[in-house]
């Protein structure tokens, strides 16, 4: 049991950083940045809990992400309702979601799942510019109220969203249902064999998936005060896999590094200008080529066995 | 001694190829019996069927008396019907444990636990000491007792295995052959499988169907169907004399 409790000492000592970090440096630009990359590792974490596990790669995370944002959006400003309502409101409708996609795709062999993940948020996409005069078109939906005025409250609230879901995601992973998903990932047919129902379990692995993606949605259309159609565009899902990748697929809790470390990377580049972009991608291709396993899970596993050897 | 499985005019066409044609067998509990027929004579086919992998065009399947036809496999399987593929297909990046103990979720916790289940279906099929072995790196002989493992661990009543042998040296297919006769003995298991090795597979089966272009041709104890005219012209082929079955 040493590397569970190593592990769990790692978790702690991450999540003090991060509580300390906005008060080390107390400016609301670092505060801001930090908001955003917690945001992103819910967004990733979840993304990986379904597409990590059991290797069914989903292409359309914004889906959710733009489902539970506009839900947020509208039931403050349309609805006038308090933002406590808008998260759990969020994580049903991106389950329903996600069932509406799941439920026909998940059961077929092949690429169909990612493709109708990437057409469905792409279709939401253009829905929320045809239907402008609801949605606000390119502009979006504006006004939205503060769920914590205090920056630094709302910023303590998305570190709590992101330890419990991330918690709560690892024991489902390290339960038997997680055991189930790394099965499905290595042979359906011996899954169906072993008298498990593959498509149940993908189809609501899914629905968990996209519920904690549509809570961080609704948490950022909270942070932004904003919701434009950005939250549906393939890019977005894009960056979210790639944060999965370089935090280390199918570990639950590496993509919350990967989704700091590539949040951080965006901002300590801003200085060169327009070499940001070139800077950024040729870093990433470095990364994924080298280390196709990701660098913060490993990085940590190989910390934790030269710990383990001398300890 | 009741019957388990009753397969009544079975067939499934693909195409205009007809892989298995009008198929009919009973199995009685408790038998060990054993499907015979060249490459190519409908043999995995059938399995697909009994397992509903695919679905047949006519024909019935009934299993201790109620209809699998248009079952889910996972829902046939929680009936009591396990198999086992030809080629192994084990779960790659998790561990014989973790494998042998997916094979037991579709069932209640057993009294002594699921960890605890798999471990005596693992030291069963002769892995222990490999539960942590990634199955990537295991022997195929190993693969195809873990196979073996995680169909046993479902809490079969009639176990299928598709070609249990192919792919093993003569020493592996004894042993494995011995494991077979071992599990039937010790648990009130029905066997059917399906081989090509005719040697150990003839001294293991009470009884063989022989299958040839999907047609049933024969249904008899070895002894009887190694002499069978037509099992000697559809598998043994016309020139071949020298069967051993003993």
């Amino acid at each position: 049991m040493f590397t569970r409790k190593i592990d769990l000492l790692g978790a702690a000592v991450f999540v003090i950083v991060m509580a300390i970090l906005p008060l080390l440096f107390g400016n609301t630009y670092l505060t801001g940045i930090l908001t955003v990359a917690i945001i992103y590792a819910i967004w990733a974490v979840s993304w990986d809990f379904m597409s990590g596990l059991t290797g069914r790669e989903n292409f359309g995370h914004a889906l959710f992400i733009g489902a539970g944002a506009y839900t947020a959006g509208f039931m403050n400003t349309v609805w006038g309702i308090s933002g406590w309502w808008a998260i759990p409101s969020a994580m049903v409708v991106a389950s329903l979601f996600a069932l509406v996609v799941g439920f026909p795709t998940l059961r077929l062999k092949g690429p169909y799942f990612a493709l109708a993940m990437l057409s469905a948020s792409a279709i939401m996409e253009r829905l929320m510019l045809i239907f402008w005069e609801q949605t606000g078109g390119e502009e979006g939906i504006n006004g939205i109220e503060p769920l914590i005025y205090s920056q630094l409250g709302f910023y303590y609230f998305v570190l709590a969203v992101l330890v419990v879901s991330t918690a709560g995601l690892l024991l489902l992973a390290h339960s038997n249902w997680g055991l189930i998903l790394r099965a499905i990932r290595g042979d359906e047919a011996t899954c169906q064999a072993a008298g498990l129902n593959v498509t149940w379990y993908k189809i609501a692995s899914l629905v968990i998936s996209g519920a904690v993606a549509g809570a961080g949605g609704a948490i950022y259309a909270q942070y932004q005060l904003q919701v434009s159609p950005q939250v549906f565009t393939v890019v977005l899902s894009i960056t979210v896999i790639t944060m999965v990748y370089v935090g280390g697929m199918s570990s639950i809790w590496g993509p919350v590094g990967g989704a700091i470390l590539l949040v951080l990377m965006t901002e300590l580049l801003r200085d060169f200008g327009e070499w940001r972009l070139m800077i950024y991608s040729i870093t990433l291709i470095l990364i994924l080529f080298f280390l196709p396993q990701g660098l913060v899970a490993p990085t940590w596993q190989r910390l934790k066995a030269r710990l383990g050897a001398s300890a | 001694m009741s019957t388990i499985l009753e397969v009544a005019h079975l067939t499934k066409r693909f195409g205009g190829l007809v892989a298995v044609s009008d198929v009919s067998f009973s199995l009685q509990a408790g038998e060990v019996a054993g499907v015979l027929g060249p490459n190519g004579a409908g043999k995995t086919t059938l399995y697909n069927l009994l397992t509903g992998f695919i679905r047949p065009d006519e024909g019935s399947v009934e299993f201790m008396g109620r209809s699998v036809l248009g079952m889910a496999p996972h829902r046939i399987v929680r009936l009591g019907i396990s198999r086992t593929f030809q080629l192994c297909r084990p779960f790659v990046g998790m561990t014989v444990l973790e494998n042998v103990k997916v094979g037991g979720l579709s069932q209640p916790a057993p009294p002594q636990g699921r960890d605890a289940h798999a471990r005596e279906l693992i030291e069963q099929v002769g892995l222990a000491g490999k539960e942590n072995t990634p199955v990537e790196v295991m022997a195929y002989g190993d693969q195809r007792r873990l196979e073996i493992a995680r169909a046993l661990a479902t809490a079969p009543k009639l176990l299928l295995l598709d070609e249990p042998f192919a792919g093993l040296g003569s020493g592996e297919i004894a042993e494995l052959s011995a494991l077979i006769r071992r599990v039937h003995q010790e648990t009130d298991l029905t066997v059917l499988l399906i081989e090509h090795k005719l040697r150990e597979f003839m001294k293991l089966v009470d009884r063989v169907v022989a299958l040839d272009f999907g047609e049933v041709i024969a249904d008899d104890t070895p002894e009887r169907i190694v002499a069978h005219p037509r099992v000697i012209d559809a598998y043994i082929g016309t020139e071949g004399h020298d069967v051993e079955v003993a």
